[in-house]
Parts: C-alpha cells; sequence; structure tokens
C-alpha cells in the first residue's frame, strides 16, 4: 500500500511537467502574445514600442519558449508564480481567493449532483423501460440538454426577478450561492444518473439479488444494503473524472452567476493572452485534478481491497 | 464532461454481430428508446431534407421585419435580423448535427488509434501514451478548446477540431481498458495462433469486437460536443455568422430573453429537445446492447 | 509571493467578500462591465479602469463643457506663450489628497514625469506627443514645454490620464499602487475584491466642486458607491429589475425593457464619440483601387444596419470623425460622403469591370469571383449583427463576402498580416487627434500608403493649438479621407443607460464620465 501511495504520488511528477510543457508549447503556438494583445488597446504601438520592449523583456517574452519554459519550472519550483502581465499583481493574488470560490461551488454543485443523480438514476433503473425511467432520466440529464448560459438566465430570472427569493448579483455569500451550486449540480448530476442507473441495472440483475428476492428480502432492504454500496464505487470514479470539470469548466456558470472562480480568470486571462495568469490556473487546476484523482484511487482501493493496486 | 461514461462501459460484456436484429427490437420496445430515437429521426430528416423543406430563406435579412413574435407567417418569430426562426432552426440542425458529428469523429478516430497503441503496443509505449492522456485531462478542458482556437483561428471547422482534440483522451482510455480486458481472450489467442500479426490483431479483431461500446459512447458524447461547441460560441469564436448553428444562436439571442422570448426560446428548446433525446437514445442503445439482456 | 500564501489569502479573501454585502441604503449601486486590470491611470489603458478613476477618484487641471470647451478645474487659469509651445497652470490653492498630502505643482510635475519615464513603460506616453518637460515655477505654477505645439494635449488633461496621484502614497504603495490610488476626488476607494466589486466611500474632506457643470458643489450626496462587474447584459439588467442597481449602461437590445417603464429612468447621450467603420487592406488588390472602395461606400445601408444592430440607438455615419468630437463637419460629410446608393454601387462596379460574366450572381473580373473576407470583432452581438447586413448589403451589388469573427485579442493584432480584405473596426476618442493615429499613413494596422498631403495635413491638425484655425485642419483632413475612401464609416451608437426611479441627476459629462457627486437617491 505504501509503495502505491509513493509511486502514485511520484506519478504526479512527469504529469505535472507534462501540462507545464503543453502549455508553453500552446504559448509558442498562439500567434499573439501578451503585451501586443495589452497593447492593442492604444492606436499608436509603434509610439509605445520601447515600452512593449521593455515588458516582453520582463516577463521574458523575447526568450524562445523552451528557456521561457524552464525559467517558469525554476520559479515555480521555487515556489514562484510571477505577476499578471495585465493587472501588474502578483498572481497569487488574482488567483488565491478565487480557487477558493472555485472549491466551496465545486463542492456545493457535488452534494447537489449526488442528490439529484441518485434519486434520479435509482428511480430509472428500478423502473426500468416505463415512463417513470423516461421522465426521472429526462430529470437527470436536465443540466446537461441546455447550454449552461441558457439554463442560468432562466434561474435567474425565474428565482430573482419573479420571485425575488435569491440576489441577481453575486457577492460570495450563501444565498449567491445557491443557484450556481443549483446549476453546475444539475449539470454534473447527468453523469452520476446515468452511471447510477446502469451500475445498478447492474447489481440488480445478479445472481444474488434474485436469490436475495427469492427469499422474500424486502426490496428496500435489496436496494440500500446491496445496490447502494455498489453505485458509490461509481460516485468515487465520477468525482475523480469530473473533479477537472469542476474546477475548469464552470467558466460560463461563474460568469452569469457573478460567482468568481478561477474558470472565469482562466478564459479570460486566455483571451488577454495574460500568460502568467493562465499558467499559474492551468497549474493549479491540473494540480487539483491530479491530487483529487489520488484520493479517489486511494479511496477506491480502500473501499473494495480486491481492486489491484496496478495501474 | 465526455470522460465520465468510461466506467459504467466497461461494467458489460460483449454483444455479438448476430444479436443486432434482436437489438433492434428491443430498442423499438424500450420506452426511452421510442422518445429518443422518434427525436433523433426528426433531427437527421432535418439535417438531409436540405432547402426545399423551409419555409424562408434562413439566411436573408429583412430589418424592417425584426423581432416578429410568432404568427401564422412565421411559426416561430423572426430574430433580430428579422430572419425566420423557423427556417433557422431546420436549416441550422445540419451544423448542429455536424458538430457533434464530426468532433466525435476526429475524438473517436484519434483516441482509439491511441487506446489500441497503448493497451497493445507494449509496456512503453502504454506508459508514454497513457501519460499523454493524464496530461490531457487534467488539462483544463476549456483552456485546451481555446488554445485550439487561438492556435488555428476561430471557425465552425475550428470550434469542431477543439471539441475533438478535448474528447480524445476519453475514447483513448475507454479503449486501453477493453483491449487490455480482450487481449486474452479466447478468440483473440486463436488469430494469434494462426499467425496473424500484432497490428492486426489489434485493428482487425479487436477492435470490431469492441466497437458497441463505442458507439454507445458516442451516443453521449455527441451532445456532449454540442454543447461544448455552443460554449465557445459564447465566447464568440464558435460557429460564424450567419450560420444559423443553435448554440450560437442562443448565444447571440441571450440578450432578448426578456423583450422577445421567441428568439431564445427558439434554439434554447431545439437544443433541450435534441440533446435530451440523444440522450434517452444512448440509455436505450445501452440497455439494449447489454449482454445480460441479450441472454435473456 | 509564495505559494505558501495560497490558502491564507483565499480564506482572508473569502471572510472579505462576507463582509462586504453589507451596504446601506445610502450606497449607490453600479455596474462595470469588466474588471478594470489597475486604478493607476499611469498604467492603465482600457475605457473600464479610465472612466472609474475619471469618474470618482482623480480630478484633473480642466474638464470639457457640454459644447467641447475647456473650462478650469483643479487649475485656476493657464496662459499660453506666443509659439504656443509652453502652457503654464495656475493651480488652485488648499486642495488635499485622500491622505491628506497637498495637491501643488509637485504633484503635477511628479504625474506627467513618470508616464514619461521609459520605465514605467506608460501606455500614454504616446500620446504626450510632443512634450518634453515640466518644471514647478513655485509651489501653485507649472509649466508644460513643447518641441511643437500639440493641440491634443488639453485632451489628455481633461481625460483620466491627465488625473493626479498623490505622489506619496504612489511611492509608498509601489507596485500595489494600482488597486490603492489615492487622488482628490469626491470618492475615495475603500475596498476592491478583484474580478468581483470594487467600493468607494464619500471622501468627507473634499474641498469643493469646482467643476461649472455639476449641481452639487459640496461633498457628494451618497455615501458610498458600489461598483459591481457584471460582464453580462442580460445580468445587469435582471440586477436592475431586482433593485440591486442603481444604474447601469445597456445594450440597445436590454434598455427596450426599461423604456417607458414607470419605475425606471433612462439616460440617452446622444454626442457618441465612437464610430464604426469599414477599413480595407489598402495593399492587396482590389480595395487598393478607391473607385472599388466608394463602390463598397455606396453599397452599405446604413440606416438598416442602424435599426438591426442598435435597434435605431445611434446615429449613421458618413463621415470620418465621430459626430460627438470637437471638430466634426457634418456638411463635408454629407457633401463627400457616400451615402446608401446601390445602383451607384453597381455602375462603378462595372466600370471597373466586375462583371457577373457566369451569372452565378457573384461578380468575376479576369476569372476571379468577388469574394472577400471581412474581419470583425466577436465581442458583443451588435458588430456580429452589423457585419451580418454589411454582408447582405454587398451581396445586393454582386459581391461575396465571409465573416470571420474572434475575440480582440485575436482580431485586432491580426490585421497586421495581409490575409484579410476589409475589417470592421470599432473606436471611440474624444479628440480630433484620432484620425492622425489612425491613418496618417502606415495606419493603425499599417495598411495605408503614403499619402504625403493627408499626412501632412493630420500633423499640421495636431499641431494647431487655435480651435478655430485647428477645426478648418480637421474638416480639411475629414474631407481628404472621404475623398480618398479611407474608410467607410457606418455609424456611432448612443450611450444608453437605466437607471431606477428615484435616482436623481445621473449625468455624463462630454467626456463620458459621470458627476457622481450630483447624483442622488430622491425618498
Amino acid at each position: 500500500m505504501a509503495n502505491y501511495v509513493i509511486r502514485r504520488l511520484l506519478m504526479i511528477i512527469p504529469i505535472i511537467f507534462g501540462i507545464l510543457f503543453l502549455t508553453f508549447l500552446i504559448k509558442a503556438l498562439i500567434p499573439t502574445d501578451a503585451v501586443s494583445a495589452l497593447f492593442s488597446g492604444t492606436v499608436s504601438e509603434d509610439k509605445a514600442a520601447e515600452a512593449i520592449a521593455q515588458i516582453r523583456e520582463k516577463y521574458h517574452l523575447d526568450l524562445p519558449w523552451y528557456r521561457q519554459f524552464g525559467i517558469y519550472v525554476w520559479d515555480v519550483m521555487h515556489l514562484d508564480l510571477g505577476e499578471s502581465v495585465r493587472t501588474r499583481q502578483p498572481v497569487i493574488d488574482e488567483i488565491g481567493f478565487r480557487y477558493v470560490n472555485t472549491l466551496i461551488l465545486a463542492f456545493s454543485a457535488l452534494i447537489v449532483a449526488i442528490v439529484v443523480g441518485l434519486v434520479t438514476g435509482m428511480l430509472s433503473a428500478y423502473f426500468k423501460n416505463t415512463w417513470i425511467d423516461v421522465t426521472s432520466m429526462s430529470v437527470g440529464m436536465m443540466g446537461i440538454s441546455m447550454p449552461a448560459f441558457f439554463l442560468g438566465f432562466v434561474l435567474i430570472f425565474i428565482f430573482s426577478v419573479q420571485l425575488r427569493w435569491l440576489p441577481v448579483i453575486g457577492r460570495g455569500d450563501f444565498q449567491s450561492l445557491i443557484l450556481p451550486a443549483l446549476t453546475l449540480g444539475f449539470i454534473e448530476a447527468a453523469a452520476l444518473s446515468r452511471v447510477t442507473r446502469s451500475s445498478m441495472l447492474d447489481v440488480l440483475s445478479r445472481e444474488y439479488i434474485r436469490t436475495a428476492r427469492a427469499k422474500g428480502m424486502s426490496e428496500s432492504y435489496i436496494l440500500f444494503r446491496h445496490a447502494l454500496p455498489n453505485a458509490f464505487l461509481s460516485i468515487l470514479t465520477m468525482i475523480g473524472l469530473q473533479i477537472g470539470n469542476l474546477l475548469g469548466g464552470a467558466f460560463i456558470i461563474e460568469v452569469i452567476f457573478g460567482w468568481h472562480g478561477i474558470g472565469e480568470l482562466a478564459v479570460k486571462a486566455i483571451q488577454w493572452r495574460d500568460f502568467t495568469i493562465t499558467q499559474a490556473v492551468i497549474l493549479v487546476s491540473a494540480g487539483t485534478y491530479v491530487f483529487v484523482n489520488l484520493i479517489v484511487d486511494l479511496l477506491y482501493t480502500w473501499v473494495d481491497p480486491r481492486i489491484s493496486y496496478e495501474e | 464532461m465526455t470522460d465520465m461514461i468510461l466506467e459504467e462501459q466497461q461494467t458489460f460484456g460483449k454483444p455479438t454481430g448476430s444479436n443486432f436484429a434482436r437489438a433492434m427490437r428491443r430498442l423499438l420496445r424500450h420506452r426511452s428508446g421510442q422518445v429518443g430515437g422518434g427525436v433523433v429521426l426528426v433531427l437527421v430528416f432535418c439535417a438531409l431534407a436540405g432547402e426545399s423543406i423551409l419555409p424562408y430563406d434562413p439566411l436573408s435579412i429583412d430589418p424592417i421585419n425584426r423581432l416578429k413574435p410568432p404568427s401564422a407567417e412565421h411559426f416561430f418569430g423572426t430574430d433580430e435580423l428579422g430572419r425566420d426562426l423557423f427556417s433557422r432552426i431546420l436549416y441550422g440542425s445540419r451544423y448542429t448535427l455536424m458538430i457533434g458529428l464530426v468532433s466525435t469523429v476526429i475524438a473517436a478516430t484519434f483516441g482509439i488509434t491511441m487506446g489500441l497503441l497503448a493497451g497493445g503496443g507494449g509496456k512503453w509505449a502504454d506508459m508514454l501514451i497513457m501519460r499523454v492522456v493524464d496530461v490531457l485531462l487534467a488539462f483544463p478542458y476549456i483552456l485546451l478548446l481555446l488554445a485550439v482556437v487561438a492556435i488555428l483561428g476561430p471557425s465552425l471547422w475550428t470550434a469542431m477540431i477543439a471539441v475533438g482534440v478535448g474528447g480524445m483522451p476519453g475514447y483513448a482510455r475507454l479503449i486501453r481498458g477493453e483491449v487490455l480486458a480482450q487481449k486474452d481472450a479466447e478468440y483473440v489467442e486463436a488469430m494469434r495462433a494462426l499467425g496473424a500479426s500484432h497490428l492486426r490483431i489489434l485493428f482487425g479483431t479487436i477492435l470490431p469486437n469492441v466497437l458497441p461500446q463505442m458507439v454507445i459512447y458516442a451516443s453521449f458524447t455527441i451532445p456532449l460536443a454540442i454543447l461544448a461547441a455552443a460554449a465557445l460560441s459564447f465566447l464568440g469564436l464558435g460557429a460564424q455568422p450567419p450560420i444559423p448553428e443553435w448554440g450560437a444562436m442562443l448565444v447571440d439571442a441571450r440578450t432578448f430573453l426578456r423583450t422577445a422570448w421567441w428568439v431564445v426560446a427558439a434554439p434554447g428548446m431545439a437544443i433541450f429537445v435534441s440533446i435530451l433525446g440523444m440522450n434517452l437514445f444512448g440509455n436505450a442503445l445501452r440497455d439494449v446492447l447489454d449482454p445480460k439482456e441479450m441472454s435473456k | 509571493m509564495k505559494l505558501q500564501k495560497l490558502t491564507q489569502m483565499g480564506l482572508a479573501s473569502a471572510v472579505a467578500l462576507f463582509v462586504a454585502s453589507g451596504a446601506n441604503a445610502e450606497t449607490l449601486r453600479f455596474r462595470l462591465g469588466e474588471d478594470p486590470e489597475s486604478l493607476y491611470n499611469v498604467e492603465t489603458n482600457s475605457l473600464t479602469a479610465n472612466t472609474v478613476i475619471a469618474s470618482y477618484l482623480l480630478e484633473r487641471l480642466v474638464y470639457f463643457d457640454k459644447n467641447g470647451d475647456a473650462k478650469p478645474w483643479l487649475a485656476e487659469s493657464w496662459e499660453l506663450n506666443e509659439a504656443q509651445t509652453e502652457i503654464t497652470f495656475k493651480l488652485r490653492n488648499g486642495i488635499t489628497f485622500h491622505d491628506g498630502e497637498p495637491f501643488n505643482a509637485d504633484a503635477v510635475v511628479y504625474h506627467f514625469n513618470t508616464i514619461l519615464a521609459p520605465e514605467s513603460a506608460s501606455p500614454h506616453l504616446a500620446s504626450m506627443g510632443p512634450l518634453t518637460s515640466i518644471e514647478a515655477l513655485d509651489d501653485l505654477t507649472v509649466k508644460f514645454t513643447f518641441s511643437e505645439p500639440y493641440a491634443p494635449f488639453f485632451n489628455e488633461l481633461a481625460g483620466a490620464t491627465g488625473g493626479f496621484n498623490s505622489p506619496k502614497a504612489v511611492e509608498a504603495a509601489g507596485s500595489g499602487y494600482g488597486r490603492a490610488p489615492v487622488g482628490t476626488g469626491p470618492y475615495m476607494i475603500d475596498q476592491w475584491i478583484p474580478g468581483t466589486e470594487i467600493k468607494f466611500v464619500r471622501n468627507d474632506n473634499y474641498h469643493e466642486q469646482f467643476r461649472g457643470d455639476a449641481v452639487n458643489k459640496g461633498a457628494p450626496h451618497a455615501e458610498e458607491i458600489l461598483l459591481s462587474v457584471i460582464s453580462e447584459d442580460g445580468v445587469a439588467q435582471a440586477a436592475l429589475e431586482a433593485g440591486e442597481l442603481s444604474a447601469s449602461m445597456l445594450l440597445s437590445d436590454t434598455i427596450a425593457q426599461f423604456m417607458d417603464h414607470p419605475d425606471f429612468n433612462t439616460v440617452i447621450d446622444e454626442t457618441a464619440t465612437n464610430l464604426m467603420f469599414l477599413e480595407f487592406n489598402h495593399q492587396k488588390a482590389p480595395f487598393d483601387d478607391v473607385n472599388m472602395r466608394k463602390a463598397i461606400g455606396y453599397a452599405i445601408d446604413r440606416e438598416s444596419a442602424l435599426a438591426a444592430a442598435w435597434d435605431g440607438f445611434g446615429t449613421a455615419a458618413l463621415g470620418p470623425l465621430a459626430l460627438g468630437i470637437p471638430g466634426f463637419d457634418g456638411e463635408v460629410a454629407a457633401k463627400y460622403g457616400t451615402p446608401y446608393d446601390p445602383e451607384k454601387a453597381k455602375a462603378i462596379l462595372d466600370d471597373l469591370g466586375w462583371v457577373d460574366s457566369d451569372g452565378d450572381g457573384i461578380r468575376d473580373k479576369d476569372g476571379k469571383p468577388a469574394e472577400f473576407l471581412i474581419k470583425g470583432y466577436a465581442g458583443y452581438a451588435h458588430s456580429s449583427r452589423t457585419l451580418q447586413v454589411i454582408q447582405a448589403n454587398l451581396a445586393q451589388i454582386g459581391i461575396n463576402v465571409t465573416l470571420e469573427t474572434a475575440d480582440w485579442g485575436a482580431f485586432y493584432p491580426s490585421l497586421l498580416d495581409d490575409g484579410w480584405d476589409m475589417d470592421l473596426m470599432r473606436w471611440t476618442a474624444r479628440d480630433a487627434g484620432i484620425l492622425g493615429e489612425l491613418f496618417r499613413s502606415p495606419g493603425h494596422r499599417q495598411k495605408l500608403p503614403a499619402n504625403a498631403p493627408l499626412d501632412d495635413l493630420l500633423t499640421r491638425c495636431n499641431s494647431t493649438v487655435d480651435p478655430a484655425a485647428r477645426n478648418e485642419c480637421v474638416s480639411e483632413a475629414q474631407r481628404m479621407l472621404l475623398e480618398n475612401v479611407t474608410i467607410v464609416p457606418i455609424m456611432s451608437n448612443w450611450t444608453v443607460i437605466a437607471t431606477q426611479g428615484n435616482v436623481k441627476d445621473y449625468t455624463i459629462d462630454r467626456m463620458g464620465y459621470l458627476i457622481p457627486g450630483d447624483v442622488r437617491i430622491e425618498d
């Protein structure tokens, strides 16, 4: 076990390295750099040539990409994420609280997703091939059946403008969290709903369930004693796979509901070509992804020791 | 989003080709199959029917008649440039379907190749390819998409390529798992004994056997690809004007939610119904291709 | 900055977020379309940052009144020397910065010297033009010296760039100053949560509002101003309806909700200083030919574009200068412009040899069909709608165009490449100097061939300080630009703002900045 954990931990290094490598490769391939994007609001770029050259030098943008990569890896190893090209503030100031916001949103959405996903998935499996199946699956799938901004606008209209229950402008408090968490939760619930449904169907068709039924065990006993624990593994797997999505994929939800997280920052940063921010967001979310997956895998082996430690 | 179905697919075994007719019959009896299949059929019909069924030219603008509510003349009303929304929705179905299919084909082609090589190409190939897959999975999805668009320049094709690249690692992981599971299956052993080459076994023997899984997986990634393209449109980087791609239409219309609801409702409902239909159809596919069902 | 601080900082910010929500009734809540990159006017560049800086925080030597004339603000008076290369300002006495430091000649000198210093890498360095030195003659007298007369300078003085920061605060805060600006304005920064909101509190030691156009001469009415970052127009609309915003600038699509609504007022500013126009790649055939460009000009139905894209909230433009910029000449525009006349456009194309020889509806010449690429900015739907109207207009005269829109960071720099024929550009400026910046060869995108008479004229306009003489020069420049069809002007859109019904005296000045001290909430 310890051996496995150490091996998994060591594997994080090449992945993070690979991600940074890919980041710099992309940076080299994108035609505009941060400074030309920054100065493209001023008309007289030529007159600002000196200023532009100076900023390029400061952020090493005048070096070939692999040297920039080397410098960045060196800086990151010294726990230095640099300064935003756009705001000239330390990257850590830009990203820190947004990362916390993102984690809060991800965690709340996960809870919503688990509740909605389990209920709809179980109903749908239990009443397989009936209208209940179709209806509960439709509810479970609702979040991914329309673009997030559409769902978001509709929810704001209903709950904030018509009913006035919840604020429109996100202010970081609990009330502002409800709508984005519901929206993101319903989006994530779709995956869980489907996974729950099929793993339940899988379990329900097994020999020992049939035996249990034949023995006259109650349906609820069968469901909660046998089927649900099995679905738990699926939830774990889903969390591992979805975490990337919860971290960076929620940018539209963050924009619409004013819940300012790293997804929104990432998208803006790449539009501004502010690569110090982009790199940091990628680093942080990829790191979280890898870390959460490690935990999930460990939990997995702990829940079900039959699963081998082999890759 | 595209990779959540992975584990699920791996929980059941392989149907065989002879069961195709039986699977089709089951599909027709399946409630989700009926609803979802119906939606998918309508969608495919609209996409293939061509311009002859359109009451108006979906691209010709008429600023005087902008934002007219639904009427007998314009079933879904007119949009902000006076175009008939009903025609645009019908005509747009082909782009929406194309985005789903093309990006899925891109993702599947590269993903399956990567997965086959990882699963059957020896320890080092596996190590290398799977690390690349890990990197792509850990890389924030939307940034991967934006990066591809920033490099290639925005267009409908770029959007499809970007979404395809984003979907690649999911396919690679899924197929690798399948290959590892089937490597030592009897039919593979038999081919090996007959002296078939390694590549031939991978692409000629194992691949056809995992195709049903791929089809089910694809039935869920196609709608996700459509949504991903809509997210790109949200940033102005999806289908280019005046293409009536539903996601782009919805994005352009979103400021009219309060003043001209039909401009938002038409593409919004079209996307909602189609994607829900595709997902229900996917569910039905999964059920009828399930070997335990097949053996009943 | 070290990684270990990450969690600490995050938690602190999370706590701050909860605290920030307690705003009282004396609070004006406005919308910000995006988070400003910084509020230090030496290093910022964006319209958003400039508007925030200039409206609330910093005051300038002069302001422009409704007629576009410069009037004294922090300056008492000024005079020019004979050669118009020296401007000497007399400053008002007794003005203090938010931190209690005196506003004096040294603060003025410090500010402009910082912009001129190359190590500041200020984006405003270029707009200082031939400014060579600033000196303090005494505590309240400051002299600006130029190597040649420079007319656009008053615009810089009156704009956000000309606002003064407390030198002591700038020095003390270092690179963090952009988040903690200290000026002399009616409001002081209280808190800034990046990407989320900026809170200002009333400057209770406010000297006196010296602007002649302000109604309220004393300290501002509202205790606090809260600016929330809301990038989506639909969200701002919902926030107004729900009473969470006091006022918001909106797009024409969303303003409709508030027009003639009993609970809301609308403020519409028609003195637009922006211009949307079609540009050409002058280095590439066939748009190196003035007649070809003229044909495009006649083909554009500006009224339709205006109706479709902006719901009529704008003014069709025939001249190359926005109507709100001093020097705009409507007569020249009407006389030399290219109003919508598709028949004329077709006739020109026929003469040029662009005819539809194969009957496919698209003209061709020497076997090459008339198919071109128009690039545009993907940031908002209005630009894309205008493009689609242009596309339809050009289809009418037998020209087929493809549209390609991208985000600004990709679109604008890509115009330096050669792979385009036309682009839809939109620019906001407050001084006619914009003509020189955009169209003096080689032009802002390096595609304009040398044009000595025009180049000289544009230079002369900038060095003509006398307003009447300058306007004459600018008129001449507009005429030449139109004769050359350097660009095809399309429209200027108006600024539209919706406010709650009880919000009074929400006034936008000539520069487009709010006069915040006047705004009050009526009980």
